[in-house]
């Protein structure tokens, strides 16, 4: 008794820290078991495939990833307004790719928003529109083929933000304008500049009208039936410094009704600008409703039901709902600080982002309109600065409730440290269970802003690896090089493992040579390259394809063309030669070791049987 | 009709109708094929399928592709030929002679098939034998494919089995035993 009188306090501190020690332990064990079992939910064995799909923009990278969902795995990148080499993408500037980016732009962009096709409110597999914001451009993918289909420069727009078909049955791709512009001739416009929001036919990719909208046209979404297209719009103060685009208490949700503004353009209300019809809702009341919510507002969200429509405060620390019939506010939740973006799982409950608290919030819409006070479900927080966030099928009609990818902006102290500029960051939570659960992160590079995801189910069926022969195509046994002008000569070449026909090419400085190339091969992943040193050309030509290209006034020598697509064990030695002979002076390039026998030759210290010269298919047929 | 009469005149339709299915058929499997086996197919017309990437797949081993086979040209003639003794086998009298030709048209059948089989067989002996010394790839010793069953040819493991048309063939000689075992006991 004396003894634990005496040491009173150290038996005291060593039953703390015994009790630390093991409440310690004990968590660990706990963690590591939530480890495991996160891992395990992610873990796709090899050979097997991912659930779903998952586009991510692919922000300044000016493309679109494909990662396989939950695995992270990154399955693709689909090169959109930047010239790729890798997959051969508008490389060369006589490629129309090329052509059609400069044509539209230049050759970079600043991706954000994937938007899928729907039929009856759900994705249907067959088309997948990006917008730039950088060129005011939109871009439509091929989802049976995961490759750039058309690009589009929209008129009377700078700044293609915020993108969405219009649901239920993508009758429109409608594009945010955020940049305004002057609007010479508008004369009932009492403001100097102005922004539009562009509705895109989604099958001919023209521009069918466009609507004014005074302010900075942001983010963008369509209620579930089609009748609005809704848009969040900071700065209707119209300041043109930080100052001044703060100074109002409330910005707005724009609620354009489609119907009205189709019959004021048929009714001729609209006035054309650059060959597009634009509407000024003075001129035709009833196109335009300013649903007015807290200032400068992000996110625009219709829920899955369509019954409302959420806008995200940003700088406020609520979030707005309206019901979409009557373009009322019906309730404006606190969520946290810096909510972006909304989506949504098919339980009833919504998934904001809260970039300032680095969070994701889960909170239930009913009860958030119904005023209850537990509409906060759970938080989880993410790592860092969140932007969007998307939930599998939460822009659909069918939400899937299982899992919802976290788009971080930073990722500070997650990865290896990588010098100065760390790697952008997505991490995927399971949201099937009334807590949400870290479960893997992954980086991208620079920098996805937004994601949708598509079952494998859907897809996979749909999608082609191997194109079909057309009628342009070059076939096997016709091909030719063929002097079409004084100086133009065109080849028309086949390519299979592992050669080119044909293998030699002779022209003449200064001629145009069009290459019209096919792959003939008819399984799938044989791709083949088409590379051409010193002529800025590598062409990819996945199995069946067939691509044309010109290339300018090549320079006297010989080149030799190969194979940058690994195909073959004898993938090497994939090559052929483009010898363009100098018509200055009376100099000749040899045809190098052509029509010679090499059977017999031996070379000093390399004793070999060497097989006797055969005339390859297709060589040596010259252009002059 | 008598049963047995029905049983050479059901081998003599499978024969007419064999004559133009195909006979023979190889499934080539590969690990870079996953679920997707090359398979090709020996008729009347020639072979068939997967006939561009294997002929692409064959110039690394120097194997020469059977492009002329005259053999499969008569095929069709000679199973319309044994249809007709087959036909004409149904209707023989139940006398000795009868009897002989019944047993003499099985016999050729089974012969016809026999010699096919064989002529498969040194075809095949032919394409693992019959190489280009000077293919890129070396180290591959010469084989043979089996008749039926599995061989591994380099990466790949080759299956030859008898087709619908040679199963059928198959099928329409047990019929033909059967109905002259038939006649025979009675």
């Amino acid at each position: 008794m004396q003894f634990m009188k005496r040491h009173l306090f150290a038996l005291v501190l060593v039953a703390v820290v015994a009790t630390i020690a093991v409440t310690q332990m004990l968590g660990c064990g706990a963690s590591g078991s939530a480890r495991s079992r996160a891992a395990g939910d992610v873990y796709v064995p090899p050979g097997e495939h991912d659930k779903y799909y998952a586009f991510l923009s692919g922000g300044q990278s000016g493309s679109v990833f494909v990662v396989g969902i939950p695995s992270g795995r990154l399955i693709r990148e689909i090169p959109v307004f930047e010239p790729r080499a890798a997959y051969g993408y508008a490389v060369h500037p006589n490629d129309p790719r090329r052509q059609q980016l400069e044509a539209t732009g230049g050759a970079w962009g600043d991706t954000h928003h994937p938007a899928p096709s729907e039929t009856n409110g759900v994705y249907d597999g067959k088309y997948l529109w990006i917008n730039d914001l950088a060129n005011g451009r939109l871009a439509r993918v091929r989802l049976d083929v995961f490759e750039t289909d058309r690009i589009i420069k929209i008129p009377n727009l700078q700044g293609a933000h915020g993108i969405a078909v219009v649901s239920p049955n993508t009758k429109y791709i409608g594009v945010n304008g955020e940049f305004e512009q002057p609007t010479n001739g508008m004369a009932t416009n009492p403001a100097p500049y102005t922004s539009v929001v562009a509705f895109v036919d989604p099958e001919s990719m023209q521009v069918k009208f466009q609507v004014r909208v005074n302010g900075n046209i942001d983010i963008a979404d369509s209620s579930k039936d089609g009748k609005y297209f809704f848009s969040t719009v900071y700065n209707l103060e119209q300041g043109k410094d930080m100052g001044s685009m703060l100074q109002f208490d409330r910005d707005a949700l724009a609620a354009i009704d489609i119907a009205a503004a189709e019959k004021a353009v048929a009714e001729g209300k609209a006035e054309i600008r650059n060959g597009v019809p634009v509407i000024d809702p003075e001129t035709a009341p009833g196109v335009l409703t300013l649903i007015p919510v807290p200032k400068n507002p992000h996110g625009v969200n219709a829920t899955p039901d369509g019954r409302y429509v959420i806008a995200s405060g940003k700088l406020s620390p609520t979030v707005t709902i309206i019901d979409v019939n009557t373009l009322k506010i019906v309730a404006e939740p606190e969520v946290g600080l810096g909510p972006l973006h909304t989506t949504f799982d098919n339980r009833g409950n919504a998934y904001t982002s809260l970039f300032l608290d680095s969070q994701v919030v889960k909170w239930n819409i009913d009860k958030a309109v119904a005023g209850a006070s537990d509409y906060i479900v759970d938080r989880i927080n993410v790592h860092y600065n969140i932007g969007h966030l998307q939930a599998v099928g939460g822009e659909t009609m069918q939400p899937q409730g299982d899992y919802l990818l976290a788009l971080n902006k930073l990722s500070k102290d997650q990865y290896l440290p990588v010098g100065p500029d760390m790697p952008e960051a997505q991490e995927l939570i399971d949201i099937s269970g009334e807590k949400m659960r870290m479960l893997a992160a992954f980086p991208t590079p620079p920098e996805p802003h937004d994601a949708v995801f598509m079952a494998a189910s859907l897809l996979k069926g749909k999608v082609k690896q191997v194109f079909d022969v057309e009628a342009h195509s070059v076939k096997e046994g016709k091909e030719s090089v063929v002097r079409t002008a004084p100086d133009a000569v065109t080849v028309n070449m086949t390519m299979i493992r592992s050669a080119y026909t044909p293998e030699t090419i002779s022209v003449r400085e200064g001629d145009r040579v069009t290459f019209r190339m096919t792959n003939v091969e008819t399984i799938r992943d044989m791709t083949h390259g088409f590379a051409l040193p010193d002529h800025g050309l590598n062409v990819s030509l996945p199995p069946g394809a067939t691509k044309e290209i010109t290339i300018d006034t090549p320079k006297p020598g010989v080149y030799w063309f190969y194979c940058t697509n690994f195909c073959s064990a004898l993938h090497l030695e994939m090559r052929g030669r483009m010898i363009v002979q100098p018509t200055k002076g009376d100099v000749t390039i040899a045809d190098w070791h052509a029509g010679q026998n090499v059977a017999g030759m031996q070379v000093p210290g390399v004793p070999s049987t060497a097989r006797p010269a055969t005339t390859q298919p297709g060589a040596a047929p010259s252009g002059r | 009709m008598a049963a047995d009469r029905k049983l050479f005149l059901a081998a003599a339709a499978l024969v007419v109708v064999a004559a133009w299915l195909p006979y023979w058929g190889f499934l080539m499997s590969a690990p870079q094929y996953p679920g997707e086996s090359l398979m090709l197919n020996v008729s009347h017309r020639g072979i068939s399928g997967d006939v561009q990437e294997v002929t692409t797949l064959q110039k690394f081993i120097g194997v020469r592709f059977p492009e002329h086979l005259p053999e499969l040209r008569w095929i069709p003639p000679a199973m319309l030929g044994l249809a007709a003794m087959l036909a004409m086998a149904a209707f023989a009298g139940a006398g000795a002679v009868g009897r002989f030709f019944r047993w003499a048209t099985v016999a050729l059948f089974v012969a016809l098939l026999l010699a096919s089989a064989a002529t498969v067989q040194q075809r095949l002996h032919a394409v693992g034998h019959d190489r280009d010394r000077h293919a890129p790839m070396s180290g591959l010793k010469d084989f043979t494919p089996r008749l039926i069953g599995p061989t591994k040819v380099g990466n790949f493991t080759v299956w030859s089995f008898p087709h619908v048309g040679g199963l059928a063939l198959v099928v329409a000689i047990a019929l033909a035993a059967w109905g002259a075992g038939r006649k025979a006991r009675s």
